[in-house]
């Protein structure tokens, strides 16, 4: 279901919205975790949730960076791909531009870790190293104080 | 081969610009700098780095020196970055910076990431404008060069064969026809950063007063254009490694400088690789474990209130009246801060005992909220009509601001009065 949503956050997005608007992330995720939540609480394990939370994190983290970018493309597209659909649509998209000649190991671990740096030219890497690195730090301070209110709020109950 | 052609460049030179010994003398005393400056074994990485490293000059140093010069240069911003760091470069030898001057790529300017921390740190950015006509070549340059930071981030890079025709581009502009294609390919056999020699020559003043120079080669290295490129391209590189220190904590340690502490210049760029994966590697664990914490708690939280507040967000000033909701919300527009998010989230989920309606900031859509609070408010009617996409409710927008203000209030049958009902959908 909150598949559906991100798809529907996605292609809302009129113009690719800068990273720098936190509240916006914020809500977008928060958005996202209601609808995790509302995919069965109940009947779900916490791990289910988690990797549902999780999904829905790196989700509304690519969708505010916006489409401009080579790692929130790919990171959306993953996240999509993942419910095992059949039918791959045939879109033109250039998925190896240049093979990696995989020299240098560094080099080959970040491409692992940046999603979509498997395609990409070094410096191109570093680039959409460093705004992956920057949203992700975004991402998890978000996370970090909603969950922190949330304790808060449950202790004080 | 090179002495011989220096000299007849510098001639031409100084005869077009007509303060031929003032020149030469100046190019002498930088050249003799620079040689000192060349003597430091590390240059090969701290090439690109150098560059931005050095605006951090004195910018007066410079700009005196450029007026000196009479550089009019024809608006080329990488040649008149070029110069001016070369000519910072004299300006700082006290400072003791060892560091590569040679090697300034044309990639420089219309790479926004080097320009946006070499607007940073760049005095030069700031107005220095000599009175004379050497303003003129001053001001097209800082204005080049101040454009550049204002090209959004997100400027693709150049790839390097445009990075090529621009400088054929730039030498069209120069005036001294004669002394481009020569002047270049002196230029290119410059100097190599060899450590071991430290040769004032003549060639290298002729070269410092060219308007145009984009890469500067090392001498003995190959001037053919792949290696020009590869140049270029790797300091595109390092441009961007230094972008990734300052983003990634923790990676400008102390044996990675070489320099001068001003500057965040790294030359190992494997500790800086390794940094970095290891930043990115614990981001994603983080946000692991994050997400298995929030999913421990979720279940007590209510966060549908949620739907309402992203429609007003767009409405400045809209405080979201929060219906029935266990929230204390304040109606303070949501500003675009960042450390409102934190406060906001903590806010909104305050426990129940604050319920607070703030209403005034509603006006002419008190009727439509009355209207909505009688309703039950369970099933979140997630058609808004108002919206001209015709999404579902999790479509927002935040292109619609301006159309979401009366339209979104009816977005707030979203709220739950009694239970926590989750958001049908």
């Amino acid at each position: 279901m909150y598949r559906r949503s991100f798809k529907d956050t996605k292609s809302s997005l009129g113009s690719p919205n800068p990273n720098f608007s936190k509240p916006m992330v914020a809500l977008r995720f928060l958005r996202a975790l209601s609808l995790v939540r509302c995919s069965g609480p109940g009947a779900r394990s916490p791990s289910y949730r988690a990797r549902g939370i999780r999904r829905a994190a790196y989700a509304c983290m690519a969708a505010s960076a916006g489409p401009r970018r080579a790692w929130s493309r790919a990171l959306l597209r993953k996240i999509r791909r993942r419910p095992g659909r059949g039918l791959r649509r045939p879109r033109a998209v250039i998925r190896r531009r240049r093979p990696v000649g995989g020299g240098d190991p560094l080099e080959v671990a970040l491409r692992r870790l940046v999603p979509g740096g498997g395609c990409m030219e070094y410096c191109r890497l570093l680039e959409e190293a460093a705004d992956y690195v920057k949203c992700l730090a975004m991402q998890v301070r978000l996370m970090q104080t909603i969950v922190d209110s949330a304790s808060h709020v449950n202790s004080i109950d | 081969m090179e002495s011989a052609e220096a000299p007849q460049i510098s001639g031409v030179r100084s005869g077009s610009s007509g303060t031929c010994a003032a020149e030469i003398a100046e190019s002498l005393r930088f050249e003799e700098e620079i040689q000192s400056l060349i003597v430091h074994p590390n240059f090969e990485a701290s090439n690109g780095s150098s560059f931005t490293a050095l605006l951090g000059l004195s910018g007066n140093q410079a700009a005196e020196l450029l007026h000196e010069h009479g550089l009019t240069a024809a608006a080329s911003s990488p040649a008149g970055a070029a110069e001016m760091w070369r000519l910072r470069l004299g300006g700082d030898r006290a400072a003791g910076e060892l560091r590569l001057p040679l090697g300034c790529s044309p990639t420089f300017p219309s790479d926004a990431a080097i320009v946006e921390s070499a607007a940073r740190f760049s005095v030069f950015a700031s107005e220095e404008s000599p009175t004379s006509s050497s303003g003129g070549g001053i001001s097209p340059r800082l204005k080049v060069e101040q454009l550049d930071p204002d090209s959004p981030p997100s400027v693709p890079v150049l790839p390097s064969p445009k990075t090529k025709r621009s400088p054929a581009k730039r030498k069209g502009t120069c005036e001294k026809s004669k002394a481009r294609g020569t002047a270049k390919k002196i230029k290119r056999t410059e100097e190599k950063k060899d450590p071991t020699k430290a040769t004032a020559t003549e060639e290298d003043t002729a070269d410092e007063k060219l308007p145009y120079v984009h890469v500067r080669a090392r001498r003995g290295q190959a001037t053919d254009s792949h290696s020009l490129a590869e140049r270029a391209r790797r300091e595109k590189i390092n441009a961007r490694m230094k972008l990734l220190q300052e983003l990634v904590p923790g990676c400008s340690k102390v044996g990675n400088f070489l320099n001068h502490s001003r500057d965040l210049m790294i030359t190992g760029t494997a500790l800086v690789l390794d940094e970095i994966i290891n930043h990115v590697q614990s981001l994603q664990r983080q946000v692991e474990f994050l997400s298995m914490r929030l999913a421990a708690v979720n279940p007590c939280i209510d966060l549908s209130f949620l739907d309402h507040i992203l429609s007003t967000q767009c409405e400045p000033g809209a405080g979201a009246a929060n219906g029935r909701e266990a929230l204390a919300w304040n109606p303070a527009p949501w500003s675009p801060d960042s450390a409102i998010a934190g406060e906001d989230v903590r806010r909104l989920l305050l426990p129940r005992q604050y319920q607070v309606w703030h209403l005034d900031l509603l006006g002419p859509q008190q009727s439509s909220m009355a209207w909505e609070r009688d309703a039950t408010p369970h099933h979140n009617a997630l058609p808004f009509p108002g919206t001209g996409t015709g999404t579902s409710l999790f479509g927002y927008d935040s292109t619609n601001s301006g159309n979401e203000g009366p339209p979104a209030m009816r977005h707030s049958c979203l709220f739950q009065s009694g239970p926590i009902g989750p958001l049908t959908m």
